[in-house]
């Protein structure tokens, strides 16, 4: 199969890619707006040799992907908002087991049953953790159905060098658009990495291996916390991602990812054709959080402007990586027949604050 | 011949760890069911390509006396986890070990379905009609007027409803291929629950499907018992309730 383009929803954009890329089992439950991936999967993977499993529950998926991964096999699930809160212990379980796998949430309003159109909230729960302990995931921003193409061998290559969850976030906005994306020719990436050091496939070729995220002693709780406090800080050293633009001399930073980065992209372009000086900073990765980024604002810097889907979440990390050497600004919604904030309405506040 | 751990291997094969100091009560019936485990493992010649998915609570405790690889899932969803390794390593066997708060409480959704999919996979669970580890509370399981830490004056069923009969939800289900009901209360019964076991796996070995054992076993800590009498309590109480039963053979 060569490379080839396709004019597909994003959800089935990334079904179509995790599958090309080597993934061969998806367990997943209906949810809006993620059902489609489902859908879309268990169409193509039997062609390649694997199966979309139906679970009753998230918490069916997310244990049933546990299970997978403790074969060394590659797993993924999607799911959205209430699914993916209950996915969270799992997911904690899966940190702590240091299993690796690929998770989407196609994020939609919350809180509780929320509302089933695209929203970013669910930032805080992605990056923070829903689930119990000191754990982390790396979580990717998705903007296009080419972002999720592009970015899946690096993610399968995270998930399996670090051995954790890998989390892609996209807004349920972009989930559901429809547009062009170019796939290149398929690749089986999961399988290029040697698991044969810690699955548990049996005692064949290994002494006896167990899977214990909790502990016997004392001693077990505090080592494992800190072998994955070390790891996490190699991944944050090593594995920060983002796009930046006009950094040398904006007056204005515009920090957004996901449908509003996209948008502020195009912005900031269109507004330096205006002479007005706008730079941004689109996070591609939100954890580990691209501080790396900010560490040199321009001289000329007078405010940061955060722009979400939700009422503001990624400020905290856009505040901490300032670190008060800007006024930080927030445009933010959540909800409603247009859910986020159009390119009106972020121009609009653009220009107030320069003004200011 | 001294009870060398040698000596003993060559006797019990090398699935048994008998090096292994238990963690398990004085009298608890899960050093029985593990050990019956462990033999039907050995006699099967599966040792190597076993995986046991263990829950939370004494039975997780299980596998430290046996020698294959083993997972510890998350409180009550072994199911979940076998099902997901299964599917994606189909060549080994697997089984999960639960207890009754493990599979009946917090894990029923999963082994439900998992019997209901026929999941090709061995699912036993180790029913001592308490929570064990946690100090005896009330599990599902408990009797009707059982006094537990958190029913002291007796299970009351208008609060609590009736124990809960697991073989009996799945008897309808097809793609369950064996499925019984064993005890551990005596000698005789330990020989019948042996040649179930045996049978469970086997299932597995010819692919037919889902297998399920239900374990009746007392535990005395949690029963407040002595051991003596909570085996007397455990044939005259709790097999009044739970039937011994091979309720599903299609292993032939």
């Amino acid at each position: 199969m060569p490379e080839e383009t396709l004019f597909l929803k994003n959800t089935e954009t990334f079904a179509e890619s995790m599958v090309r890329c080597g993934v061969r089992f998806h367990f997943a439950y209906p949810i809006t707006p993620a059902s489609d991936v489902m859908k879309h999967s268990a169409v193509i993977l039997p062609a390649f040799g694997g199966r979309m499993v139906q679970m009753e529950s998230e918490l069916a998926v997310a244990n049933a992907l546990a299970g997978c991964a403790c074969t060394g096999r590659l797993g993924a699930t999607s799911t959205s908002g209430p699914g993916m809160s209950l996915m969270q212990e799992t997911i904690s379980f899966m940190a702590g087991a240091e299993l690796p796998c690929l998770m989407l949430d196609s994020m939609r309003v919350g809180p509780g049953d929320g509302d089933i159109i695209g929203a970013q909230s669910n930032y805080f729960q992605a990056t923070r953790g829903g689930g119990h302990g000191d754990y982390r995931v790396i979580v990717l921003a998705l903007d296009s159905g080419q972002s999720a193409v592009d970015l899946m061998p690096t993610a399968i290559k995270l998930a399996y060098t670090y051995r954790t969850p890998v989390l892609f976030v996209m807004d349920g906005v972009t989930a559901q658009m429809t547009e062009t994306s170019t796939f290149p020719e398929p690749h089986d990436y999961a399988s290029e990495f040697d698991t044969s050091g810690w699955r548990y496939t049996g005692t064949k070729d290994h002494p006896k291996r167990f899977l214990l995220t909790g502990s016997y002693t004392h001693s077990q709780g505090y080592e494992l916390n800190e072998r994955l406090r070390a790891k996490y800080e190699i991944i944050k050293e090593k594995e920060q991602r983002w796009e930046a633009w006009g950094l040398e001399d904006a007056e204005l930073l515009i920090v957004a990812f996901g449908i509003q980065g996209r948008m502020v992209r195009e912005l900031a372009a269109r507004m330096r054709e205006e002479k007005k000086k706008v730079g941004y900073i689109v996070p591609i990765t939100l954890w580990p959080y691209p501080d790396k980024a900010f560490e040199k604002l321009p001289k000329e810097l007078k405010r940061v402007l955060v722009v979400e889907m939700n009422h503001g979440q990624m400020l905290d990390d856009v505040r901490l990586a300032v670190n008060g050497r800007a006024p930080t600004s927030f445009l933010g919604k959540t909800g409603g027949d247009t859910p986020l904030c159009t390119l009106a309405e972020i121009k609009a506040e653009a220009e107030r604050l320069l003004e200011a | 011949m001294e009870n060398t751990q040698e000596n003993l291997s060559s006797l019990y094969g090398k699935t048994l760890m008998l090096d292994k100091l238990f963690s398990y009560c004085p009298g608890c019936g899960h050093g029985i069911v593990t050990r019956l485990v462990a033999e039907t493992i050995e006699a099967m010649g599966i040792r190597e390509k076993t995986v046991a998915v263990v829950g939370i609570g004494c039975g997780g405790f299980s596998h430290h006396y046996m020698d294959i690889d083993a997972i510890e899932a998350m409180h009550g969803r072994s199911p979940s986890v076998a099902t997901g390794f299964k599917l994606a390593s189909p060549d080994n066997f697997v089984f999960t070990y639960q207890g009754d708060g493990d599979m009946g409480a917090i894990g029923l959704a999963d082994v439900l379905h998992a019997a209901n999919k026929g999941v090709p996979i061995t699912c036993l669970m180790i029913n001592n009609t308490v929570f064990g580890m946690t100090g005896g509370q009330m599990s599902p399981t408990s009797l009707p007027g059982q006094i537990t830490a958190t029913t002291q004056k007796g299970r009351d069923t208008h609060l609590h409803g009736y124990p809960i009969l697991i073989p009996e939800m799945m008897r309808s289900m097809p793609g369950v291929k064996y499925l019984a009901r064993e005890t551990v209360a005596d000698a005789p019964a330990i020989r019948r629950a042996a040649k179930s076991l045996r049978k469970a796996f086997e299932c597995q070995e010819k692919n037919l499907g889902f297998a399920f054992i239900e374990f009746i076993v007392p535990c005395p800590t949690g029963l407040k018992k002595g051991v003596k009498e909570s085996y007397v309590w455990c044939k005259d109480q709790m097999l009044n309730y739970f039937k011994p039963t091979i309720f599903k053979d299609e292993t032939e």
